[in-house]
């Protein structure tokens, strides 16, 4: 008779306790969708006396984070608020899906190259924020989603191409303005292989490395040849499968050749940057913030940019132009106002080009002038190169990177039909996130 | 007094059944894990889960570093257990250092590893090379990896069934020793006939602990391979992880967690029950 | 350990050698960790070869941009809390399941089990839409409960063996003289709990010390993270000195370490208790 009793007890009180706490934030069914808040720029100030505190998530490390720190400082040390900011590296982006599934954001955060396709969703609007004139026309496209919405204030461009060793290209007498196309630049891959040098380093045990590869070969046969684009198709739901082999063969043709380091599948991003620095590999597919990062190992390093090579001879090579450190606020903060004095602070021309000057990159704004050193000779030299968005960001569904990843891991591996499987897997995973 | 259990089983309710239940419904969606609004899918994830091979090496996997690295630590555990159980000067600091790794966190021994395992600069590879090897990359192949960290987490965690044979050891009467000495019956047979069956209690206790540590295995993996290459090295647990946050599939996600669920329960219900009824037996 | 024994048989000469074998194995990777730690990240000999000229800028490098010290008093304070919880709430739902052994309490009793195999991460996403609402995220209770949840299967495991180890006829004794249950518990039962706590606190007080899966999720801010994120993050972050990462992961083992060396015999003691009744 006791027992029954506890046993009704103890299932009425935990019915009770999980009545409690029924959805409140709970996914929405598609049906109900949703739809993106007005912009509440005329938020009156917040009345003095009470004490703001907002919360700063970022993507980015190292002399980034610490840039953006010390600007934030300054902003606390202007305003009197607290700002709590938090680099958490690499655990950030499901750090961020987890908050976006139950809908509890940062009040800022950055947005590294997905505030459209994938936070847009989550943002307020900066269209009529003063710096919102000021953004550079070369990343206005990058951050404009389809209703003319713009999210973020783009503290920088994040301009792109093949990083290389310039001594390791001098010793085996190669001109990287020479390499036009893929077959001259695996024919430099060739030479350097047979110096004994590793032509290309990537670090797969880190996974996303292997996604770079893709997202700067891709674009020369997909849609950097106008003739021949298949950027219309792609965002129109349809994955050309035999294009995709093409760029995994060459993949496997390059593996088979030893053009990658030996231990392309274990290496991590610090081993290609310790070989790049010390001569140990020629090329590198990262942007301007790897020659940063390869500097810290060996500040003697003496290391350049190219752009990335056509895909035939009739194309021309080109340059990838995304988002960096941009910085966007979440549409249901409770600060707003206080927000929207964080991104005018970060806007300011010295604010904003301090950070850009971390970065390594030039600014997103039209009057900020960035000191940027060695790699601005790069950026005037190819001032002229067409520059196209990141490849998964722009044309393929949000979710793609990871295909991208694991089935270049399988290339590299070796594994027999991987080739096949990749075009096939892309596609299906493709239509499956495009129809979701 | 079935009150007793009342808090308990409330956590139970709230941070496992609960969160159980709604993953079945999440199972049914196509939800990439953040935005809000998904659709229901019906039983799609479940009929992918079957024929997913990623799935099926995980799964296999999981086994692999439940079962390998619970065979390895006992028998490993059992061999010291017989060694320290001999008296020499030492034995007390040996037992020590082989308990001593039991204290690390699993990432950070993952971490450290790394130092071993990696090509360039990894310590057993300098072994190799200075024995006049060629150097290898130990992490490059799918079995191997999930073999050395496998091996890896036997390792670190063979002094819990170290000290638990240990112990059981010195409780079985020495005279048991003696008068079979005496019978003219040698150590092996001794082992056979005299230290294993005495010992059953102490194996339940052992086997049960190193599975659950291996089943659950997940941030070695993640510090050495991050499940790669390919999909090669991933435990089920590495495996949600990466569908969920990497390939934005939190519904499929949700489907490979419950039916793993699912598995190992009974998987360790069996072993825990098999090895229990062994125990009344004796 | 009686030194004239040692002398007295010869045959032992043989476990030198073996003893030395396995003392290399298990202390290379401390012996590497400290070669790395406090190594230069311009001196680039094998990993083997001791640094000769000891680092240290990567342990003041760890300790202000890793933020080891703060860690520390987190780790502290979850692994407090969560022990205190699990050894309690432990003790108590492991009274009723080893002493009346019917029908509903054997199946929660295997329910239990079961939950102590499961990997966490397959109920990772509704777990922390759970938490969420309950606005237990970045909040020590939050990850406590979890901890405390995740660890008592264990909890219960180890009490509930020890308890069915202890006579009935006393409960019956006590029941008889007029004790409720609550009484006897706390009369009765619970003095008599004190070794199998010790291998509680120790065993689940380790686990929620290196806990990683769970803290990765609830403990969003830097200012609660714990060791094992701290390390984390630091690896992940410091793309030129995966020195000064090695220095904060020396730091970040040092007090179980140290705490361990000092009291290691209760720590196996425990260990030992937990497995043989």
């Amino acid at each position: 008779m006791k027992k029954t009793l506890s046993l009704v007890l103890t299932a009425a009180l935990s019915l009770s306790l999980l009545s409690a706490c029924t959805p409140a934030a709970d996914p929405q069914p598609s049906s109900g969708g949703a739809k993106p808040s007005a912009p509440t720029v005329s938020t009156p100030a917040t009345p003095s006396g009470e004490k703001v505190e907002l919360t700063f998530m970022t993507n980015v490390v190292g002399e980034k984070a610490a840039a953006l720190e010390s600007a934030l400082k300054g902003f606390e040390a202007e305003t009197g608020y607290t700002v709590e900011f938090s680099a958490p590296g690499d655990s950030y982006e499901e750090l961020m899906k987890t908050k976006m599934s139950s809908n509890e954001l940062p009040d800022v955060f950055t947005t590294h190259g997905w505030s459209v396709a994938r936070y847009s969703e989550y943002l307020m609007p900066v269209n009529d924020m003063e710096f919102a004139g000021r953004i550079s026309d070369q990343i206005k496209p990058v951050i404009t989603d389809s209703e003319g919405n713009m999210f973020v204030l783009p503290i920088d461009i994040d301009i792109a191409g093949i990083v290389y060793n310039v001594d390791v290209l001098a010793d085996n007498n190669i001109d990287p303005d020479s390499l036009k196309t893929w077959d001259d630049f695996a024919a430099a891959c060739a030479v350097i292989k047979a110096a004994g040098v590793s032509p290309m380093h990537i670090g797969g045990k880190d996974t996303w490395t292997i996604g770079q590869f893709f997202d700067w070969v891709a674009p020369s046969f997909y849609v950097t040849d106008e003739s021949a684009s298949k950027a219309a198709d792609l965002k129109a739901g349809k994955f050309d499968v035999p294009t995709w082999t093409e760029i995994a063969q060459m993949m496997a043709d390059w593996t088979a050749a030893g053009y990658f380091n030996p231990d392309v599948l274990t290496a991590d991003y610090n081993s290609d940057m310790e070989a790049l620095a010390t001569g140990k590999t020629a090329f590198c597919f990262y942007g301007p913030s790897a020659i940063m990062d390869a500097k810290g190992v060996n500040a003697d390093a003496s290391l350049g940019m190219m752009p990335i090579p056509a895909a035939s001879d009739g194309d021309a090579p080109s340059l990838i132009a995304g988002e960096d450190i941009a910085v966007g606020i979440w549409k249901d903060t409770k600060n707003a106002a206080a927000a929207q004095e964080l991104l005018n602070y970060l806007a300011r021309p010295e604010v904003a080009g301090a950070i850009a000057k971390a970065a390594g990159n030039s600014s997103g704004l039209t009057d900020v002038d960035v000191e940027l050193g060695d790699i601005k000779t790069y950026f005037d030299k190819y001032k002229s190169v067409e520059t196209f968005p990141y490849f998964d960001r722009e044309y393929l569904p949000s979710g793609m990177w990871d295909v991208m990843c694991a089935t270049g891991a399988e290339i590299l591996a070796q594994k027999s039909g991987a080739v096949e499987d990749a075009g096939k897997i892309m596609e299906q995973s493709f239509l499956d996130k495009y129809a979701g | 007094m079935n009150l007793f259990y009342l808090p308990a089983v409330l956590l139970f309710l709230v941070f496992v059944i609960y969160p159980f239940i709604q993953g079945g419904f999440l199972s049914l969606t196509n939800w990439n894990g953040y935005s809000q609004s998904y659709k229901m899918v019906g039983l799609k994830n479940y009929v992918r889960l079957f024929t997913d091979g990623n799935v099926g090496t995980a799964f296999l996997n999981t086994l692999i570093y439940g079962f390998g690295s619970t065979l390895l630590q006992n028998v490993l555990g059992l061999a010291l257990a017989l060694f320290l159980n001999g008296k020499f000067r030492g034995r007390s600091v040996l037992r020590t250092v082989i308990y001593l790794p039991v204290m690390i966190a699993p990432l950070i021994m993952g971490y450290v590893m790394y130092f071993f395992f990696s090509y360039n600069r990894g310590a057993i590879n300098d072994i190799v090379l200075a024995l006049g090897g060629q150097m290898v990359d130990w992490m490059a192949s799918g079995p191997r990896a999930v073999a050395i960290m496998t091996v890896v987490n036997a390792l670190q965690f063979v002094g819990v069934s170290m000290v638990i044979y240990l112990a059981g050891l010195q409780n079985i009467p020495q005279m048991y020793y003696e008068a079979a000495a005496m019978d003219g019956i040698g150590k092996a047979a001794q082992l056979r006939y005299i230290t294993l069956p005495l010992l059953m209690p102490a194996i339940q206790s052992a086997v049960v602990v190193n599975l659950i540590g291996g089943l659950k295995l997940f941030d070695i993996i993640m510090a050495l391979t991050s499940g790669g290459p390919g999909y090669a090295s991933h435990s089920l647990s590495t495996l949600v992880h990466r569908t969920y946050f990497g390939s934005e599939n939190a519904g499929y996600a949700s489907a490979i967690g419950l039916v793993s669920f699912l598995l190992i329960m009974v998987i360790g219900t069996l072993v825990t029950r098999y090895f229990t009824k062994k125990e009344v037996e004796m | 350990m009686k030194k004239g024994k040692r002398l007295g048989r010869p045959s032992n000469a043989w476990r030198i050698p073996v003893a030395a074998v396995i003392l290399l194995v298990f202390l290379a990777p401390f012996y590497i960790l400290l070669s790395v730690a406090f190594r230069s990240p311009q001196d680039l000999n094998s990993y083997w070869r001791f640094p000769t000229q000891l680092h240290l800028e990567n342990f003041t490098d760890a300790i202000e941009n890793g933020k080891i010290l703060l860690s520390m008093a987190n780790s502290l304070i979850l692994t407090v809390g969560a022990v205190l919880l699990i050894t309690v709430v432990g003790a108590l739902a492991a009274y009723p399941l080893a002493r009346c052994r019917t029908r509903l309490n054997q199946g929660i009793k295997g329910f239990v089990m079961g939950v102590m195999m499961v990997p966490p991460l397959s109920i990772l996403v509704s777990l922390y839409s759970v938490l969420v609402k309950m606005h237990g995220v970045n909040q020590y209770w939050g990850i406590i409960l979890i901890l405390v949840t995740f660890e008592l299967p264990l909890s219960i495991f180890l009490y509930s063996n020890f308890i069915s180890s202890i006579p009935g006829a006393l409960d019956e004794a006590a029941s008889i003289d007029g004790c409720g249950p609550v009484r006897t518990f706390f009369r009765i039962i619970l003095p008599q709990l004190k070794p199998v706590t010790a291998s509680v606190v120790i065993l689940t007080g380790v686990h929620c010390w290196n806990d990683y899966q769970f803290s990765l999720y609830v403990l969003q801010s830097p200012k609660l993270r714990t060791i094992p994120l701290a390390i984390a993050s630091y690896f992940s972050q410091t793309t030129s000195n995966i020195n000064a990462a090695a220095a904060a992961a020396l730091l970040a083992i040092l007090p179980i370490v140290i705490v361990f060396l000092f009291l290691q015999k209760y720590f196996i003691q425990g260990m030992v208790d937990s497995a043989i009744k």
